[in-house]
């Protein structure tokens, strides 16, 4: 047997500091490794992980997306405004609150992609920008008030369980491999792909790039509204800051789990790898009994340490 | 050293001298005035009414603001008329806010305020009193600025001591289990005045209970997702060992309850919570939740603009008035399940009608140090 090529083991970097951070955190605490906790650790990992889904298809076009705060905010204030309008059970007329909130979803990114492309402001500012907007948006929707998501059908996405699983978690599984369908056997996806890896050459070769861009911004808002919709299943409340939180939790997950920030490489299931080391690390924290006060600090030093052994710099000319 | 102290007293007195002075001469200029012009002037005509405070995501904050608009509808003006200013968690930004207002209106302002956080008093009141508007000062102050010290401008001091009511849940939750038994808790963020004096009620209520044992205690930040997250982690570390819940808050409670709720233990483990809002009441009703305490922001969010108001239009002169109606305690009101309907009945379905003139009816007395 030969020792795998460094390709190879990049590839696997992730997984591996995953499976050695359960393997340690197991050893400290020998309840982390039940299936309850993983359960747990499925709760909190769902709504960051449809954020964190979205946003990877804007780093592999090598642009950035920081409207997500905002975005959620909007999604799940206004899913839960129609939701309630219309009768405030699933049961009923107000199932289509859903795909009116999957829509407003992708007319934000719509948005947030053209002010980005037409009006050539560069993506960090635009979305962050944008994401400010939702934030108001939604302030001003709700007048900062809560609006409380009580329906038993609604919130068996958390409280119904499959193997051990709640049912949000099951949902999650099938809109990951919807996603994954996306990104490798769509011409949109393989075009993300071509965008982030060189965009001279993609242009050049006949692609439109700004149409893929604001596709790309498009079908990110779509996965910020359904974790918009999963957060609201998790705590049964919609509000502003049903957003709060995301932005960091999500890019930094995209990157932990091997997706460059320059763009061109990565993908959904290295997300996925990503949210759970993330969550993996803030449930252990806690597990293993660590003061709240170490607890950023280490989180910090645990993502940099993560994000040096799961991405392969050794082949970049410089590092921005 | 007493001849530094000496030297400080004197300077003090020195000071308070010079105040009383001034306030003489100003209330001197205003008397002949008064007899000049025809008809009677107050110390200032129709003043600005402005409400300066954290965020606007928040339903504590949202009661406080409903509640100055209340008081600026019950003086003939509309809602709009209350200008908000909202300054985000940032210190400079409350002061550069004043400010600007202060410009704005030459100083013809009455400025409720939540100052974001103690320090930042001294500037904000020095501001405003420099212009000769009126300021009213919600929760955070240190404790040597005083009112007293500045003549009419600076008015009053409204906060509400947490450490008691804390207490009485703590101790409600520990009667819930029988007096033994362990529990977790949820904190805010840890250098908030709220968060430390909720601590300390729990920490007051420990003493009396030995049998009681406190697993961990995390701040959430006031938070209901981080809330929700830490509750799991709990669930794991702890199992079964968990007899009952504390939380600092009612928003962090909401997200325990949902880490329950995921497990099908939700109504199973008792939990306190601490503000009173409207969620938090219901479920008291269902019993979901065994406790938390009221202090009745709307009535202070319009008590404390009405005091700035009256005192620049001249209704009463702060000077003129004891110590402890310029630094004062706020209400609490403790609910549990016995009376959460008729609670529900008066505050929530119904908001009660107050006399924004009775500055001091309902509150609890002098703030002491």
């Amino acid at each position: 047997m030969s020792f795998p090529d460094r390709d190879v083991l990049h590839r696997w970097a992730p997984l591996l500091v995953l499976v050695a951070l359960v393997c340690f955190f197991s050893l400290v605490n020998p309840n982390f490794m039940s299936l309850r906790n993983f359960a747990r650790i499925g709760i909190s990992a769902t709504p960051p992980l449809m954020v964190a889904v979205g946003v990877t298809f804007i780093i592999i076009m090598g642009s950035i997306d920081l409207s997500m705060e905002g975005a959620v905010a909007v999604c799940a204030v206004v899913f839960a405004a129609i939701f309630i309008w219309l009768g405030g059970t699933l049961a009923s007329w107000a199932w289509l609150a859903l795909p009116a909130c999957i829509v407003v979803g992708a007319l934000y990114g719509l948005l947030n992609g053209l002010v980005h492309v037409k009006l050539r402001i560069p993506s960090f500012m635009a979305s962050l920008s944008m994401g400010f907007v939702g934030i108001g948006l939604s302030l001003l929707m709700t007048g900062g008030d809560r609006i409380r998501v009580e329906d038993k059908i609604f919130r068996s996405l958390l409280t119904e369980r499959y193997l051990g699983f709640p049912l949000m978690v099951h949902v999650a599984l099938l809109v990951i491999l919807i996603a994954w369908f996306i990104q490798s056997r769509t011409a949109i996806g393989r075009n993300f792909y071509a965008v982030g890896g060189g965009e001279e050459l993609a242009h050049a070769s006949g692609l439109d790039v700004k149409r893929v861009r604001v596709l790309g911004f498009m079908l990110a808002g779509v996965f910020y509204a359904l974790g918009a919709l999963f957060a609201v299943a998790q705590i049964g409340i919609a509000e502003t800051a049903t957003g709060y939180n995301f932005m960091f939790v999500s890019i930094t997950s995209v990157v932990v789990g091997g997706t460059a920030l320059w763009g061109g490489n990565g993908g959904v299931w290295n997300t996925l790898v990503g949210v759970l080391i993330v969550n993996v690390i803030n449930n252990g924290m806690i597990v293993m009994g660590l003061p709240r006060y170490l607890q950023d600090g280490v989180l910090g030093l645990l993502v940099i340490l993560a994000v040096v052994l799961s991405t392969d710099r050794k082949s970049l000319a410089f590092v921005k | 050293m007493s001849f530094i102290k000496k030297f400080i007293e004197q300077e003090a007195i020195n000071r308070r001298n010079f105040l009383f002075a001034s306030a003489m001469g100003a209330g001197g200029l205003a008397a002949a005035t008064m007899f000049k012009a025809g008809p009677a002037r107050a110390a200032i005509e129709d003043p600005a009414i402005a409400w300066s405070y954290r965020d606007r995501t928040n339903p504590y904050w949202n009661a406080i603001v409903s509640g100055g608009e209340s008081f600026v509808e019950s003086i003939g003006k509309s809602k709009a008329d209350l200008i908000n200013l909202i300054n985000e968690g940032s210190s400079e930004k409350s002061l550069s806010d004043v400010k600007a207002l202060l410009s704005k209106t030459n100083g013809k302002l009455a400025l409720a305020i939540d100052t974001n956080d103690s320090p930042n008093a001294r500037p904000v009141v020095e501001a405003v009193v420099e212009k000769g508007a009126f300021v009213s000062t919600l929760w955070n102050k240190t404790a040597d600025l005083h009112p007293w010290d500045f003549g009419d401008n600076y008015v009053s001091h409204m906060a509400w001591s947490d450490v008691g009511p804390a207490e009485q849940t703590a101790t409600i939750l520990f009667k819930a289990m029988g007096g033994k038994g362990a529990i977790v808790g949820l904190g805010g963020i840890a250098s908030n005045n709220p968060a430390i004096e909720r601590r300390n009620g729990l920490d007051n209520a420990m003493k009396k209970f030995p049998d009681i044992q406190l697993l961990d205690y995390q701040a959430a930040d006031w938070d209901t997702q981080k809330a929700a997250t830490i509750m799991a982690s709990y669930l794991t570390r702890f199992g079964d060992e968990v007899k009952g819940v504390f939380c600092a808050n009612d928003t962090m409670a909401y997200g325990v309850l949902e880490a329950l709720r995921a497990e099908g233990l939700a109504g199973q483990i008792p939990i306190v919570a601490y503000d009173g809002n409207a969620q938090a009441v219901d479920l008291i009703m269902a019993g979901e939740l065994l406790a938390t305490v009221y202090t009745n922001p709307y009535w202070g969010g319009g008590i404390t603009a009405a005091l700035a108001y009256h005192a620049a239009v001249g209704t009463f002169k702060p000077s003129e008035e004891p110590h402890e109606h310029r630094e004062f305690n706020g209400p609490t009101i403790l609910i549990t399940k016995d009376d959460a309907e008729n609670f529900k009945k008066q505050y929530v379905d119904a908001t009660p009608s107050y006399d924004w003139k009775d500055f001091w009816g309902p509150s609890t007395g002098a703030i002491t140090y």
